[in-house]
């Protein structure tokens, strides 16, 4: 378990936007755009609703309602999490607090059953999201320098322009061979994103369904990762999202953790 | 009928070459479209409640059959050596095409989940191999610590250690078998042993070992039948043409089976051994009237020899091909398909062998001569016929000896039969020592078992009953009483193991609270824990998605009928129990469609031999125009198959899918015997009053042809025992024993009750005073 931090949004899974409104005359190299869409800035804090759905191969549904509040704090990011629903893990929160640095995340967990706050401590690279399609990795904890990119084509999907990038990773023990990501010209987000495993064969598929502008920045807010291999898939959709509100930096504490929302 | 066999004696040569072009047909489809069907779930009838229910089952859980790689370390397995092989061969084994990477679970892969303090620590046990004392001490400790690990992956005297590798059932093949074993055995030092065992592999050794052995048996066996065919005959031209004849029919058989596309499922193996068996049986006895003819008649030309040969013999011939091919088409009541094709394909091929006989033979002879009758040996002829004189007058004389020894032996046998047990278990098929066997016993004396039982708890769409606390105490308890009254049962997993280990880690790994927590909040916060933590693909093996069904495995140490019907026996009582919660108790897993599977083909079995014994009967009362006779005549078949079993029951050798088959061969080589027999008697009655002389000449004759018929065969399969597989080795000695079995019982019992039985004689008094 890495950090716990869907980073505000799906920024996520999300190659960030530098600004849209950037027009270069000349081409970018294939580094340059995945940077610009890793650097895509999604605001200081975030508030929102979070609707996680894991599907199974039977099209057996667990859902998950959970309130989220992160802030970038320059050289830490901090989010808290609170279950919402199903009933029975209500009011189980987590708190994750991740480092710019190579220090590992800071995380804990808070059984209201329990009524006790236990940190946790894992080593493991490429732990799924709560059960999810999503590792960690996918939702934002990749680094720039940690695959070769290179930009393969230019092509219009779903009506959008995008650029099409391939990146390999340099860690050849990685639990993704590559990744090729379609980036939208405009504003940098990226639009679709197909992962291959370590036999190079087609793993899982990122499909962005809606983002939308709240307050000024890009934000998805509907994306589904599917797993083709085993059949299984993971939509997250957020709900009330709230850019910027000024979330204390107080809130990231192991008593807010215990008293709930 | 007779006319056309005779008009086709005129073109001999047509007939050899119409026969040998469509043979040459038949055998290009055998080798083009030939395949072997080694998936033993292709077996099995897929609209069968229990194989339903199990399938599904196996689906939701991904339940497959695992392949068991143990490294043994008789110094520990705690050191860098060990430890990297481990790694190594973890690593080799995700790699290979036939395994999916995440199905292959060790001590390297699994995570260890503890508890401090002040939190929980989820790690690796070891990702770099630990090279100081402190960290292999660590690694030791972790290990002793996880009652998830210890004992499961690990065992208790940390002398071993297994990597499992879950399969799919169609993926095993000899290559992949021996690319194992050779990785496996690339990794050996003096120090570290490893071993390769799991059902996956024992399942596709036996169905890949069975047919090799009978590749390599049968020759031989057609061999030492040629042989002994050749002494009784005498005569070359003879013993060929008849083997000749044995041999098309099974090319005729398969090459069909490879025309209509179908595979050649284990059972298909025993094709060619029911054929060889009853297949010699027409050449010897045609070649038995002709010898017995010419030897009456010397200068008779091959023509009016051949002649006599088909106008006496095509009727019985005829008849028991019918008879017998009817008997194997009662097999289309299994409902296990490959036992169906079995049935029809043998049928077909046994009427191959009747047209065959009666086509290729005569046409033979016509081509190459009468095969040499030696004049001088008159002697010997008279000896051969006082023999059977003698012996059939000692028989109707004594006829109490005879009606005893079989009340007896029926008695003997019911007993015996009572002693009879079903074994559906696949290990028990390789010798004891074999390389299998001492590998599944060292994994069963190290750990759980190398069989799996998957109970599947069912709510019925009642969603998550399995948080309560109340059923996963109950499912607790359940696995206790197994695991603790069963030795056969080594342990069992499911969902509470997983509950257990989170409420222990939660408390700071207090031994204390190893146990299922009285919140139904508490677990299911846990196991969110565990799905957020954890790999959550681990949760999907024992428990649905809805939380409303569980899937509870336990581990045995054998796979035979016996011990998994034990496990249920224990497990039933809990029935009550989980009913008052709404859940119903149900079985998966290749152990249990075994265990099915078996009763399946026994019920089947059982059926069509009763159905079969019927039709004879019916038929024989037709053809002889008298129900009596078809009574009689069915008596040799019931004697040889109560034998058989009352036999097995008190050798122990449990019915299987191979011993309960021969149950057919009995009827269908114990039905030409009676015929013969029967015909040759009314033949001689009718020319005859005496009843004796009746007897005895029927006894020179068609007794004659059945003996040397019965000392082919049984000298065939003899060489059958000399197997290396065991299950060849019994179907063997059975065969023998039933061929001995019908040929005695036909020229004793059944010689008594005909004679008794006056039919001939009445008929023919009735039609005199009539006169």
């Amino acid at each position: 378990m890495k950090t716990l931090l869907i980073k505000s949004v799906l920024i996520a899974i999300v190659f960030a936007i530098g600004f849209s409104s950037e027009v270069f005359s000349q081409s970018l190299t294939g580094k340059q755009i995945v940077e610009k869409a890793y650097n895509r800035s999604t605001g200081d804090d975030q508030t929102s609703d979070l609707t996680m759905t894991l599907i199974n191969k039977n099209g057996a549904q667990r859902v998950r309602k959970i309130k989220q509040f992160t802030k970038d704090l320059g050289e830490v990011e901090k989010s808290i999490m609170f279950f919402l629903s199903p009933a029975d893990v209500k009011n189980t929160s987590f708190m994750s607090w991740s480092y710019d640095s190579d220090q590992s995340d800071d995380q804990w967990i808070y059984l209201p059953a329990l009524k006790k706050i236990k940190r946790i401590s894992s080593d493991s690279k490429n732990d799924y999201f709560m059960g999810s399609d999503f590792t960690y990795d996918d939702l934002g904890d990749r680094k720039l320098e940690d695959d070769t990119h290179k930009l393969l084509r230019e092509e219009t999907i779903d009506g959008k322009a995008c650029y099409v990038v391939e990146s390999v990773s340099k860690d050849k023990d990685y639990m993704y061979s590559k990744t090729i990501t379609w980036i939208i010209k405009d504003n940098f987000i990226g639009n679709k994103k197909e992962f291959y495993d370590e036999d190079e064969e087609l793993l899982k598929v990122l499909t962005i369904k809606k983002y939308e502008e709240i307050s000024g920045f890009w934000i998805i807010t509907n994306s589904e990762m599917k797993n083709v291999q085993k059949n299984h898939k993971t939509t997250i959709v957020l709900n009330n999202v709230q850019i910027n509100t000024g979330i204390s930096a107080s809130k990231f504490t192991e008593r807010i953790m215990m008293r709930g929302l | 009928m007779e006319k056309l066999l005779k008009k086709l004696l005129n073109a001999p040569w047509v007939i050899v070459a119409v026969i040998i072009i469509i043979s040459a047909l038949f055998f290009m489809q055998m080798k083009q479209n030939s395949r072997m069907e080694t998936d033993l779930d292709k077996y099995m009838p897929q609209d069968h409640p229990a194989f339903v229910y199990s399938d599904k089952a196996e689906e939701w859980f991904g339940i497959n059959d695992g392949i068991i790689v143990a490294i043994e370390n008789q110094k520990g397995i705690f050191n860098s050596a060990t430890l990297d092989t481990l790694k190594q061969l973890t690593k080799r084994l995700q790699k290979m095409d036939e395994i999916e990477k995440t199905d292959v679970t060790s001590l390297y892969t699994a995570d260890n989940i503890i508890g401090t303090e002040d939190g929980m620590d989820v790690k690796a046990f070891y990702k770099r191999v630990p090279e100081s004392v402190e960290k292999l001490n660590d690694l030791k400790r972790n290990v002793e610590n996880n009652e998830m690990i210890f004992g499961r992956l690990v065992s208790l005297d940390k002398t071993v250690t297994v990597i499992i590798a879950e399969i799919r059932d169609d993926v095993f093949t000899q290559e992949f078998y021996e690319e194992i074993l050779s990785l496996a055995a690339s990794y050996e030092t003096e120090d570290i042993k490893i071993h390769v065992a799991g059902r996956p592999i024992v399942e596709g050794t036996m169905a890949l070992l069975g047919p090799a052995d009978m590749k390599k048996m049968v020759p031989i066996v057609l061999l030492v039948i040629t042989l002994v065919l050749f002494i009784t005959l005498r005569s070359i031209k003879s013993t060929l043409l008849t083997m000749t004849v044995v041999f098309f029919s099974v090319v005729w058989t398969f090459g069909l089976m490879a025309t209509v596309n179908i595979p050649i499922y284990a059972v298909s193996t025993m094709i060619p051994v029911m054929l060889i068996a009853i297949g010699v049986a027409d050449g010897i006895h045609l070649y038995s009237h002709l010898q017995l003819f010419l030897r009456k008649t010397p200068d008779a030309s091959k023509k009016e020899a051949t002649l006599d040969m088909l106008q006496h013999m095509w009727k019985p011939v005829v008849m028991t091909s019918i008879t017998t091919a009817v008997g194997f088409i009662s097999l289309l009541t299994s409902q296990v398909y490959p036992i169906k094709y079995f049935g029809i394909f043998t049928a077909f091929g046994v009427l191959m062998a009747m047209i065959f006989s009666l086509v290729l033979i005569p046409a033979g002879i016509m081509i190459f001569g009468l095969p040499k009758v030696k004049k001088s040996k008159s002697n010997e002829t008279n000896k051969e016929t006082n023999l059977a004189y003698g012996f059939a007058a000692k028989v109707l004389k004594r006829k109490s000896v005879s009606i005893f020894a079989t009340t007896a032996i029926i008695i003997l046998s019911i007993v015996g039969m009572q002693k009879i047990w079903i074994n559906s278990s696949f290990l028990d098929k390789f010798e004891k020592d074999s390389e299998i066997a001492l590998t599944d016993k060292f994994i069963n004396d190290h750990f759980g078992g190398t069989t799996t039982l998957n109970l599947i708890l069912d709510s019925e769409g009642e969603k998550d009953i399995f948080k309560n606390p109340d059923v996963l105490k109950l499912v607790e308890k359940m696995q206790n009483k197994v695991e603790n009254d069963l030795q056969v049962v080594g342990n069992s997993f499911t969902l509470t193991d997983y509950v257990n280990r989170m409420n222990k880690v939660m408390n700071a790994d207090k031994v204390e609270f190893n146990t299922i927590p009285d919140s139904r909040d508490m677990i299911a916060q846990y196991l969110l824990l565990y799905e957020m933590s954890g790999d959550p693909e681990n949760l999907n093996k024992v428990v649905d998605y809805d939380y409303a069904k569980l899937n509870v495995t336990f581990q045995l140490k054998s796979d035979n009928s016996k011990a998994i019907n034990s496990a249920i026996a224990k497990i039933d009582p809990y029935k009550d129990d989980f009913e008052k919660h709404g859940i119903t108790l149900n079985f998966a897993g290749s152990g249990y469609k075994g265990l099915v599977f078996t009763d399946l083909i026994l019920e089947g079995q059982i059926m069509s031999l009763i159905l079969s014994l019927i039709i004879v009967i019916v038929l024989l009362s037709l053809m002889f125009k008298n129900y009596k006779l078809g009574l009689i005549g069915a008596v040799p078949i019931t004697i040889t198959a109560l034998i058989s079993f009352g036999i097995m029951g008190f050798l122990n050798i449990p019915l299987n899918t191979t011993t309960a088959l021969l149950s057919s061969i009995a009827i269908g080589i114990g039905i030409d015997y009676a015929v013969h027999f029967i015909e040759q008697y009314r033949i001689n009655a009718s020319k005859s009053d005496d009843k004796l002389s009746v007897a005895q000449k029927t006894m020179a004759h068609s007794g004659r042809a059945i003996s040397f018929n019965a000392i082919v065969v049984i000298a065939g399969f003899m060489v059958l025992i000399f197997s290396v597989f065991p299950p060849n080795r019994e179907l063997g000695a059975l065969v023998s024993l039933n061929m001995f079995t019908s040929f005695v019982g036909t020229v004793t019992i059944m010689l008594v009750l005909t004679y008794n039985s006056n039919v001939y004689f009445k008929k023919k008094n009735n039609n005199a005073s009539n006169n």
